[in-house]
């Protein structure tokens, strides 16, 4: 039985738009939320896994048609989703990986119930779905970090201080480099394949 | 380091530290503001963009350059295209059609060529045109923004002409940019060069496009106008050595005289040191007038300007030899 290889992709949503000023939560005035901050906010509420599928799977079929969508639909899954972080991991099958990642790219806005502009980045590619999640927590961490320095940067400069923060943005930004690529390589495992069943 | 060389600029725009704040959040290092011209040039050529830019949340960690894309609807001078450079880090220029196009590739001197790639370009590719636009220095570029928040018809065209333009370029001269006029617009760089990949441009080379090649743009855009014949820049370029305070005005020192050419025109006398023949002269002469002039004599000596100093020492010289004939004669 050849095993079916799979890809997962780790993806954040991006919201570039400012937050509609209906339901802001009471702040000091002058209290800015910082670019970080707002860029990576949660999620809207009645956003989930089944929305995030139906916008992949329009998307295929918009970009390529019934054949796209014969291709991938038998392995196209969302494993995970994080409404928290906005964070999800989404299950491709290796050969056509491609062909969802385009299709995530040009995705502008999420569809009906939800109805905001969002851009959809790409930030891993493995082919074990323990790689993909290793990568989301390590990314969590460094995200909150960040959001603390670029919060206690602001708060010194509001109150006059001068911000010895920029130093510690500096070294944590070379942690979510991507410089280097994403996608993980083959793992040598999942290469073998099982040449014994071809007997018939 | 990732580059996005083509974030539109425009006057008014006050979104514009959001796009930025979300180019840099995305994973950019250096991007390029982008200032479009089409038509007639006007007669006084400056910048656009302000230095440093009227906003003050800009991301600390991005480098922005300013650049300009000049539509060809008309025929331009090299040399305005020369001072509109000047005026701008990286040069861009936008062909209309295939005439334009030639132009753009041989003559015209341009850092970037940038089509408009969601229109049905009424041309074809050509090697030969792409790769001698590329041995000289300049790179085509790939706009994917309008695209993707275009609609069905912008799309097809953009995949259409990107994947001719990939093959016929054979992947080399390339650099990926969004031309994304709203935060929306923009794509993180390895969602771009995934695109560049379904279009036939392969992994590594579309990483180089990114990259490699953009950086290239805008280094070698920067020597054209710092550089002067394969000389980057001055680091320390020496310093004036010391001179004698009286050779002070209007003598061309090379570094290696001590005295000057010309005399002094101040009336400050300059010691020649006087040479032994024309002191034993002047010690003979002084004996000879018997002392009424004791050791001053009236030949040209050194309080007398002279402009031609070498033509003087010939004469003292020639003078030299009639007066050491003299005694002898005498």
């Amino acid at each position: 039985m050849v095993r079916i290889k799979h890809r997962y992709l780790l993806i954040n949503i991006l919201y570039p738009d400012p937050k509609s000023t209906s339901g802001r939560p009471a702040t000091k005035p002058g209290d800015e939320v910082p670019y970080t901050v707002q860029f990576r906010r949660p999620s809207p509420d009645r956003m989930d896994g089944g929305v995030l599928t139906r916008l992949i799977r329009d998307g295929v079929a918009e970009l390529y048609g019934d054949y796209g969508s014969g291709k991938v639909a038998g392995s196209l899954q969302v494993k995970y989703f994080s409404q928290a972080t906005s964070t999800a991991i989404v299950r491709v099958s290796r050969d056509y990986y491609r062909l969802v990642w385009a299709a995530l790219t040009f995705a502008t806005r999420l569809p009906n119930p939800v109805g905001q502009s969002c851009v959809i980045q790409v930030v891993r590619v493995s082919g074990t779905i323990r790689k993909s999640e290793e990568e989301a927590i390590r990314r969590a961490r460094l995200s909150i970090r960040r959001a603390e320095a670029a919060a206690k940067s602001s708060n010194a400069a509001t109150a006059g201080l001068a911000a010895a923060t920029p130093q510690l943005l500096s070294t944590e930004d070379d942690d979510a480099d991507m410089i280097n690529g994403i996608e993980d390589p083959d793992d040598p495992r999942d290469i073998e394949e099982d040449l014994d069943d071809d007997e018939g | 380091m990732f580059y996005d060389l083509n974030v539109p600029y425009a006057q008014g725009d006050a979104t514009l530290p959001r796009t930025l704040a979300f180019i840099n959040e995305l994973g950019y290092n250096v991007v390029a503001l982008n200032h479009s011209i089409a038509g007639k040039l006007p007669a006084q050529i400056s910048c656009a963009i302000p230095d440093p830019l009227p906003f003050k949340d800009l991301p600390p960690k991005l480098e922005i350059r300013r650049r300009v894309t000049l539509t060809l609807t008309e025929s331009y001078q090299n040399a305005r295209l020369a001072e509109l450079a000047r005026a701008y880090n990286i040069l861009a220029v936008r062909p209309i059609d295939e005439r334009t196009l030639q132009l753009a590739c041989g003559s015209l001197d341009c850092d970037i060529i940038s089509l408009d790639l969601t229109q049905r370009l009424p041309f074809y590719f050509k090697f030969k045109m792409l790769s001698e636009a590329v041995k000289s220095g300049k790179r085509l570029e790939l706009c994917y923004s309008q695209g993707v928040l275009g609609d069905s018809s912008a799309r097809r065209n953009l995949i259409s002409n990107a994947t001719q333009l990939i093959r016929a370029s054979r992947g080399r001269g390339l650099i990926i940019s969004s031309e994304a006029k709203a935060a929306v617009g923009c794509r993180g760089p390895w969602d771009a060069i995934n695109l560049a990949t379904i279009w036939g441009l392969a992994q590594d080379r579309g990483f180089e496009a990114m990259s490699k090649e953009a950086r290239g743009v805008v280094v070698s855009a920067q020597l054209k106008r710092t550089g002067y014949r394969g000389v980057i820049d001055m680091v320390y370029g020496g310093e004036k050595p010391a001179l004698s305070e009286i050779a002070g005005q209007g003598s061309a020192v090379k570094g290696k005289q001590q005295v000057p050419k010309r005399k002094a025109d101040d009336g400050e006398a300059v010691e020649k040191p006087i040479s032994k023949r024309e002191a034993k002269r002047r010690k003979h002469e002084a004996r000879m007038s018997g002392g009424t002039n004791p050791g001053t004599s009236n030949r040209d000596g050194p309080t007398q300007p002279a402009i031609a100093a070498p033509a003087e020492s010939t004469t003292e010289e020639t003078t030299d030899v009639q007066s050491a004939a003299t005694p002898n004669s005498a």
